[in-house]
């Protein structure tokens, strides 16, 4: 080899070395860098606590709650909370509190192991009434706006089936209602033969097999290697993007334990063949559920690239909801709520809101 | 008048020994990092398994105690810690009963003072 090839060869390598080396020193940034993991980006107060869960008011800028028209969210209770309430300037919650409302986030928490007895009837008539309960009293309302997200929604629709006079308005966000619809986690654990959870001796499902029932709707993000290299490639970004993305990367990985009690008995209820909620046969307890009692107005939003909750899952509410306002978005399961994108959502909710 | 000589460009060897110190102090913040932040360890060891998870570990499978009680007697003793959360639970839907019968009696006993000035 000539010196020159030599020489051509270590400026090569020297190339490398430099762009290897501004990438484990961006990582090294973006890993001592103090953000909002996990805690919500606005300032709140906790109102009411019970097991796990802690109600959470949103406060204004002088540290006081608004006086609005209260409005409480209720996220999965399987995922964290901070979702609806990600980082300033790309928060849900922010947002809708921002427009005037007095603002109110479930935090359901982590569960643990007594945790798994956990049913429908504890979750709708139990937490989420006590929560409702808690915001009318606190707003001095007889009645409340309702957002409730994914699983959230699910248990936000049945209360308001059970519960009408209290709930004010009601938005759904990727809220499957027909369990028959081909895809998401239900319909492809079924078909897959996956055994489902047990409703007389359940178990606390851990946190790392929940992750991998999402995962199954993503394939290749599973993979430690797929991971790795994704996260190389990604570290050409600006710090500020990476910042973002360790905020939503902290909500993806942070998977709850979920009780199987309540695993067993959606699946059981709501999950494909069963179908109760389309039925118009679902119960909670031993209350039967009517959606004829569901009067309030609700708008229903759906994301065109769900894999969780398939937009025509969701969409079919207008089956047994007759007049829902159904609205489909452009996006996935999570960017609709807080993706970049996501701002098209709150404002139609914030202008539903003052409907 | 003194010789101005031109600046000489460094050699790639150069270059590649002030790259190697580049990657001393690089490794060196590491270093750094780990010795002082508590956290950096647990946030490092995330990032090797691709994930920017911040806070706590990456989820890998608990013991089989965490997910299912192993004798009996932690069967036990779950139904009644759960039992006891749902007590919790009912406490509070009576306080709040309590809380909104209160409220409905001193708004009527407003509406009551406001019918007499009227």
């Amino acid at each position: 080899m000539s010196d020159t090839d030599r020489e051509r060869e270590l400026e090569a390598l020297l190339t490398l070395s430099r762009r290897g080396r501004a990438k484990v020193e961006r990582l090294h940034e973006i890993l001592t860098t103090p953000g909002h993991f996990g805690t919500g980006a606005s300032p709140a107060t906790v109102v009411y606590r019970e097991n796990k869960l802690r109600l959470l008011r949103l406060l204004d800028e002088t540290g006081e709650p608004r006086r609005g028209p209260p409005v409480l969210f209720v996220p999965a209770p399987v995922s964290r909370y901070f979702i609806l309430d990600l980082l300033p300037g790309r928060s849900f919650a922010g947002h809708v509190a921002a427009a005037g409302h007095d603002v109110f986030i479930a935090d359901f928490g982590t569960p643990s192991r007594e945790d798994r007895f956990a049913d429908l009837e504890y979750y709708v008539d139990g937490v989420v009434r006590r929560c409702v309960r808690t915001v009318a009293a606190l707003a001095g309302q007889s009645s409340i706006d309702i957002i409730g997200y994914c699983l959230g929604g699910t248990l936000s629709l049945l209360y308001a089936a059970l519960y009408p006079e209290t709930v004010k308005r009601l938005v759904l966000l990727t809220t499957t209602v027909d369990g028959d619809v081909q895809g998401g986690i239900s319909w492809v654990a079924h078909r897959m033969g996956l055994a489902g959870e047990s409703y007389d001796e359940p178990r606390l499902v851990p946190a790392v097999e929940v992750k991998s029932w999402f995962e199954l709707l993503a394939p290749g993000s599973n993979s430690v290697v797929g991971r790795v290299s994704d996260l190389w490639e990604r570290l050409d970004d600006a710090p500020e993007r990476l910042r973002d993305v360790r905020t939503m990367a902290t909500w993806v990985d942070d998977v709850v334990p979920a009780p199987g009690r309540l695993l067993a008995e959606l699946y059981r209820k709501f999950g494909p063949g069963r179908n109760t909620l389309m039925a118009g046969t679902a119960t909670v307890g031993d209350r039967r559920v009517d959606w004829s009692a569901v009067t309030m107005p609700v708008l229903s939003v759906s994301a065109e690239k769900d894999t969780i909750s398939p937009p025509e899952g969701v969409d079919a509410i207008v089956k047994i909801v007759p007049h829902a306002q159904v609205m489909r978005l452009p996006g996935g399961h999570v960017g609709i709520v807080a993706g970049r994108a996501a701002k098209a959502l709150w404002q139609r909710t914030v202008e539903f809101l003052s409907t | 008048m003194a010789d101005d000589k031109p600046e000489l460009e460094p050699t790639v060897l150069e270059r590649w020994l002030d790259e190697q110190q580049h990657w001393q102090r690089t490794v060196m913040s590491y270093v750094d990092s780990l010795v002082k932040n508590d956290e950096f360890l647990v946030h490092l060891g995330n990032a090797m398994r691709g994930s920017l998870l911040a806070g706590k570990p990456y989820p890998t499978q608990p013991s089989a105690d965490a997910t299912a009680p192993q004798t009996p007697a932690d069967d036990k003793l779950d139904q009644v810690l759960f039992a006891l959360h749902k007590i919790e639970g009912q406490l509070s839907d009576l306080r709040l009963s309590l809380d909104e019968l209160r409220a409905a009696r001193e708004k009527k006993k407003a509406k009551k003072r406001k019918d007499k000035k009227g």
